[in-house]
């Protein structure tokens, strides 16, 4: 039989068409049930994987930054709601908010010293101490995720790139940042605020000094005499 | 046993004179509290102006801060307001520093008085500030004009009475 063109051809072409379209739909549709079925499975390991490892989310912060990563690659938030899976399964919001709890506790208790501003590093030496003995490691990496948090509840709460490191605020505070070397602000404000205390002897320009970063201050204890004597 | 600076005395800023009002009343508080006890620790009764700019208090080598001498008189007022110094020339170039107020000194010269069981005796000014008996209490080396003060407020309190002698004053204690 030859090959040829004609309304024959053309014809048969077409039902070969729509028959390659009819299998490309079912072998579509067959893709599509057998991820449904690969996504129950993986659902359904991924809970099994969430209880076995459940103890050691809460423990260990190195595995909850790889288990982060992890959820991230997928496209998943384990803390994006209080609801479901994630959090029923894993607790791994409660553990965020606890510690977005004990942070604002810290925050709110060195207020009157710092003006509102404390160093990542601060912030996580009292977060450890506040823990005691029962401490399940905390890094500053969980850190920075439960105060992510705490800014999406708009509980005033923010952090500032600093050096290679950030500055936690927890008072709501208008502040212009240079990127360069310190944080450079507004004058007026941080003045007015009580937050800085100007020093009009350095070499060159005046500059502008926050007791909260001064490091003397910061490694070792402060009564609660001296923190009086820091900011108004 | 050295001196114990406070934080303060490390902090740049500290040596100059804060815009921010509710900033320089704590720092002024800070700095009477610093010249005070440095004062005390080094008995040190009277200052001198001019020296005072130069003295390890209100000039730190290590930091290359010091205050001013505006800021310097500032500190000073503020001492005087509180009662813990007094001008001794209309210029302000001299003044006393109290330290400790003259009603604390008598009330510590009256205590060791009565432990003593010498109430009723007779004191020479001298023997009180500098007397064998006195060695090791903290009124021992307080200068006259102090003492003299201690005495009077003493006095007021009918604790005891400021007596001229021949060569010069004393007290009784009641």
């Amino acid at each position: 039989m030859r090959r040829g063109v004609g309304a024959g051809a053309i014809a048969k072409k077409k039902l070969a068409e729509a028959k390659y379209k009819e299998r490309g739909n079912v072998l579509a549709e067959d893709q599509i049930v057998q991820m449904s079925k690969q996504l129950e499975t993986f659902k359904s390991n991924l809970e099994e994987f969430a209880s076995k490892h459940k103890q050691e989310i809460r423990k260990s912060s190195q595995f909850r930054v790889q288990f982060q990563e992890m959820c991230a690659t997928i496209g998943v938030d384990p803390l994006a709601s209080g609801k479901g899976f994630w959090s029923e399964m894993l607790g791994v919001g409660d553990f965020y908010y606890e510690l977005g709890v004990q942070i604002i506790e810290v925050c709110l208790a060195l207020k009157h010293r710092n003006g509102g501003l404390i160093t990542l590093d601060e912030l996580h030496q009292r977060v450890l101490k506040g823990r005691g003995k029962y401490a399940q490691d905390v890094s500053q990496d969980d850190l920075v995720r439960a105060i992510k948090k705490l800014k999406v509840m708009g509980s005033g709460f923010g952090m500032i790139p600093v050096g290679g490191s950030y500055l936690v605020q927890s008072v709501p505070a208008e502040l212009n940042m240079d990127h360069t070397v310190v944080l450079q602000l507004a004058e007026d404000h941080l003045l007015k605020e009580g937050l800085a205390w100007l020093d009009s002897q350095a070499p060159g320009e005046a500059q502008y000094w926050l007791p909260a970063l001064f490091s003397e201050l910061t490694h070792r204890d402060v009564t609660p005499e001296e923190a009086n004597q820091m900011t108004p | 046993m050295s001196f114990e600076w406070p934080w303060q005395y490390n902090f740049p800023p500290f040596f100059t004179l804060q815009p921010n009002v509710d900033t320089r009343q704590k720092q002024l508080a800070a700095w009477c509290s610093l010249a005070l006890s440095y004062c005390r620790h080094h008995k040190l009764y009277t200052l001198d102006v001019m020296e005072a700019q130069e003295s390890p208090v209100f000039n730190n080598k290590k930091i290359e801060r010091k205050l001013s001498m505006e800021a310097i008189q500032v500190v000073f007022e503020e001492l005087r307001k509180k009662g813990n110094l007094e001008w001794l020339d209309k210029n302000k170039s001299r003044c006393l520093v109290m330290w400790r107020r003259p009603e604390e000194w008598g009330k510590l010269i009256y205590q060791w008085v009565s432990k003593n069981g010498m109430v009723n005796s007779v004191f020479t000014l001298y023997e009180l500030s500098n007397g064998d008996d006195t060695e090791g209490e903290e009124f021992h080396g307080l200068e006259e004009w102090m003492l003299l003060r201690s005495l009077q407020a003493l006095q007021t309190e009918g604790k005891g009475e400021i007596i001229t002698m021949d060569d010069g004053k004393g007290v009784k204690f009641f």
